[in-house]
C-alpha cells in the first residue's frame, strides 16, 4: 500500500500518458452497473496516515542532522499538508453507492454529491474536459480505468478503477497528490456489484413535464 | 397510337382547374424560400463539449429557427409566399440559406446568405443579438422566438429589395420560372436562358405568353407549391409544438450560463486565505471544479430531456416530410419525362404542319 504511494511521488512518469489514451478498438474492460460499497474492505484512513508518519520519519531530511539513531519525527508542516490530503481523499471516496455506464466511447462513473467522472474516445483518443478551474483525464493502463484531474496549485487527483474478472468487484484506488506534501495520500476502497430492482415504472426526463413515468410505453 | 393516347392524358391532367395563372403580380412581393439551416455541427465531436453544442439540438434549431423568420416575413405583409423547405431551391425567386454559429441561451448568431433566381447575392452576413437582454427589455416573448436577429434580417431583406427597380424584380421572378422551366424541359427551355461566368443567369429570350409548354409548366409548378406548401405546414406543427419546451431549454440555458458565472464568482469569492496545501485551501480548488462540473452536466442532463421531449415529433415530422418529398420526387421525374416526350411530340407535328400547310 505504502509502495503504491511512494511510486506514485516519482515524477518520472507522467500518471496518464498519450499511449494510455488511445485504445484500439473495443475498451479493455466493461464496469457498467451498479456498485455499492463494501465495508469490510479497503483502507483505514487512520492506518495510513500511521503508515505514512513512519515513512516519513525514516526518510526525514532532519535525519541527516541528528546523531541519534532511529526514527526522526516529521516536520508538523509535513504532517499537517499529509492529513489535509487524507481529508480529502476520505472526502472524495466517501460515496457509498456508484453507477457507472459504460457505451462504445464513453464511460461516466456517477457518485453521490460529487460531480461524475467521464472518460469520453473520439476516434480511439481520449478526450479531456478542461475549464479555468482544472483539467481532467483518463486513459487506460492495461484493464485499469485511469481518471486523473489537475487542479491548481499541483492537486492532483487520481482514481484507478479495476474490475474483477467476474465482474462482481471493483476496487478504485485513489490518490491524492499536493506540490506542498511530500508524499501523496492513497486510499483503496472496494465495491460489490448489485442489481437494481426492475423499476415498476418507465420513467424519462422531459423539459417542461420534469419526470413522466408510466406502466407502459411513455407517449408524450 | 401509343404516343396520341399519352398526349390526351397529360392534356387531361394538365387542363385541371388550377388558379388562374398569369395574374397580375406586385413585383416587390417576391416568392421568398428558406431552407432549413446548417446547424453548425463540427465534424470533429470532440469540439462539442468545448463548443457547448448540443448536436441533436442543433438539429432541431436548424429547423426550428427558419420558421421564426418565415413568419416575422409573412406578418410583415411585404412579401409573396414565404415557405419553409427542406433543401435550397436554385429555381426560387429568393433564396435564403443560413448557419447557425451559435445559439445559446444568451446569443443568437446566424449566418445568413440571400440569393434571387438570377444568382445576384443579395447579402451574406452574420446577424447576432443578445437573447436576454432583448427579451429582458421585453422586446419579444419568450414564446414566440423572435429575438431581434429576424427583424435585422427581415430589413436586410427589405432594403436589398428595395434596391431593384420594378424592371429588375421582374426580371427575378421571370428568371425564376425559367429556371424551373429549363430543369423540367431542358429541350424546350433550354436556349431561353443562359449562365453567366460569374455564375448569375441571363434570359436571352422569353418564350410567348401563350407558350403551352410555359402553361403546363406553371401548372406543375403550382402543383409542387402545393406540395411544397404541406412540407411549410409540417414545420408550422413541428414550431407549435415545440415552441414553449423550445423556451424552456432556452431559459434553462440561459441559468447555466449564469450559474456557471456563479461559480466563477464563488471561486472568487472563497478564494481562501487559507495556507496553501492545507485542508481549506485543496477542498477550495476541489469544489470550485467539482460545481464547474456539476454545472456542466446538468446541462448535459437538460439537453437530454430536451431530446426526449421533442424527439418523437421532430422523428414523425421527419417520416412526413419524407414522403412528402419522395412524392415530389417521382413525381417531377415523371413530369420531366412526359415534359419532353410532349415537347418531341409537339416539335414532329409543328414540322408535319410546316411541311404540309
Amino acid at each position: 500500500m505504502l509502495g503504491l504511494a511512494i511510486a506514485a511521488c516519482t515524477p518520472a512518469r507522467p500518471v496518464i500518458d498519450e499511449e494510455m489514451m488511445r485504445i484500439d478498438g473495443a475498451m479493455p474492460a466493461d464496469f457498467s452497473g451498479s456498485w455499492e460499497r463494501d465495508y469490510s474492505r479497503g483502507d483505514d484512513v487512520n492506518q495510513v496516515l500511521r503508515d505514512i508518519y513512519y515513512y516519513l520519519s525514516r526518510t526525514s531530511a532532519d535525519r541527516a542532522y541528528t546523531t541519534r539513531p532511529g526514527p526522526v519525527q516529521p516536520s508538523s508542516k509535513d504532517m499537517a499538508s499529509i492529513r489535509a490530503l487524507a481529508r480529502l481523499a476520505e472526502l472524495i471516496t466517501r460515496p457509498q453507492v456508484m453507477t457507472i455506464s459504460q457505451n462504445d466511447h464513453e464511460i461516466t462513473v456517477e457518485r453521490k454529491d460529487d460531480f461524475s467522472l467521464l472518460c469520453a474516445f473520439y476516434d480511439g483518443i481520449a478526450k479531456g474536459t478542461e475549464s479555468g478551474y482544472g483539467t481532467e483525464i483518463c486513459g487506460w493502463d492495461g484493464d485499469q480505468l485511469v481518471s486523473h484531474l489537475i487542479l491548481p496549485d499541483g492537486l492532483q487527483v487520481t482514481h484507478r478503477f479495476t474490475v474483477s474478472e467476474d465482474r462482481q468487484q471493483l476496487r478504485v484506488v485513489t490518490t491524492v497528490a499536493s506540490s506542498t506534501a511530500r508524499v501523496p495520500f492513497t486510499l483503496q476502497r472496494f465495491y460489490n456489484r448489485f442489481e437494481r430492482l426492475p423499476p415498476d415504472f418507465n420513467c424519462i426526463e422531459t423539459l417542461s413535464m420534469k419526470r413522466v413515468c408510466s406502466t407502459g410505453e411513455i407517449e408524450l | 397510337m401509343a404516343r396520341s393516347g399519352l398526349l390526351a392524358v397529360i392534356i387531361l391532367v394538365f387542363s385541371l382547374q388550377q388558379p388562374a395563372l398569369g395574374e397580375v403580380r406586385d413585383p416587390a412581393a417576391l416568392n421568398v424560400s428558406i431552407s432549413e439551416f446548417d446547424p453548425g455541427i463540427p465534424e470533429d465531436r470532440s469540439l462539442h463539449r468545448d463548443l457547448q453544442i448540443f448536436p441533436r439540438i442543433r438539429v432541431v434549431e436548424a429547423k426550428f429557427l427558419p420558421f421564426v423568420l418565415r413568419d416575422m416575413l409573412v406578418d410583415s405583409g411585404e412579401w409573396g409566399a414565404v415557405r419553409v423547405v427542406t433543401e435550397p431551391d436554385p429555381a426560387a425567386e429568393v433564396q435564403i440559406n443560413g448557419s447557425i454559429i451559435r445559439s445559446d441561451g444568451e446569443r443568437l448568431e446566424i449566418r445568413v446568405r440571400a440569393t434571387d433566381a438570377t444568382g445576384r447575392e443579395w447579402f451574406d452576413q452574420v446577424f447576432a443579438s443578445s437573447l436576454v437582454q432583448v427579451e429582458q427589455a421585453g422586446d419579444t416573448d419568450a414564446e414566440s422566438g423572435r429575438p431581434e436577429v429576424y427583424e435585422e434580417i427581415a430589413e436586410s431583406l427589405r432594403a436589398a429589395r428595395d434596391g431593384l427597380d420594378d424592371r429588375l424584380l421582374l426580371r427575378i421572378i421571370e428568371t425564376s420560372l425559367l429556371r424551373y422551366a429549363v430543369e423540367l424541359a431542358p429541350s424546350a427551355f433550354g436556349e431561353y436562358l443562359g449562365e453567366n461566368e460569374d455564375g448569375t443567369f441571363s434570359i436571352r429570350r422569353l418564350p410567348a405568353r401563350d407558350d403551352p409548354m410555359l402553361d403546363r409548366i406553371e401548372r406543375i409548378r403550382l402543383t409542387e407549391y402545393v406540395i411544397t406548401d404541406s412540407v411549410d405546414a409540417k414545420f408550422r406543427e413541428l414550431y407549435e409544438e415545440i415552441v414553449s419546451t423550445y423556451a424552456l431549454w432556452r431559459e434553462y440555458r440561459r441559468k447555466s450560463l449564469e450559474y456557471d458565472r456563479q461559480n466563477a464568482r464563488r471561486a472568487d469569492e472563497t478564494r481562501s486565505d487559507a495556507p496553501r496545501g492545507s485542508y481549506e485551501a485543496i477542498k477550495n480548488l476541489y469544489d470550485n471544479y467539482k460545481w464547474d462540473r456539476v454545472t456542466s452536466q446538468e446541462q448535459d442532463r437538460l439537453a437530454i430531456a430536451f431530446n426526449n421531449e421533442v424527439g418523437p415529433v421532430v422523428e414523425a415530422m421527419e417520416v412526413r416530410i419524407a414522403e412528402l418529398e419522395g412524392w415530389v420526387d417521382a413525381k417531377y421525374a415523371e413530369w420531366h419525362r412526359l415534359l419532353e416526350e410532349l415537347f418531341e411530340v409537339e416539335s414532329e407535328l409543328n414540322r408535319g404542319t410546316a411541311a404540309n400547310p
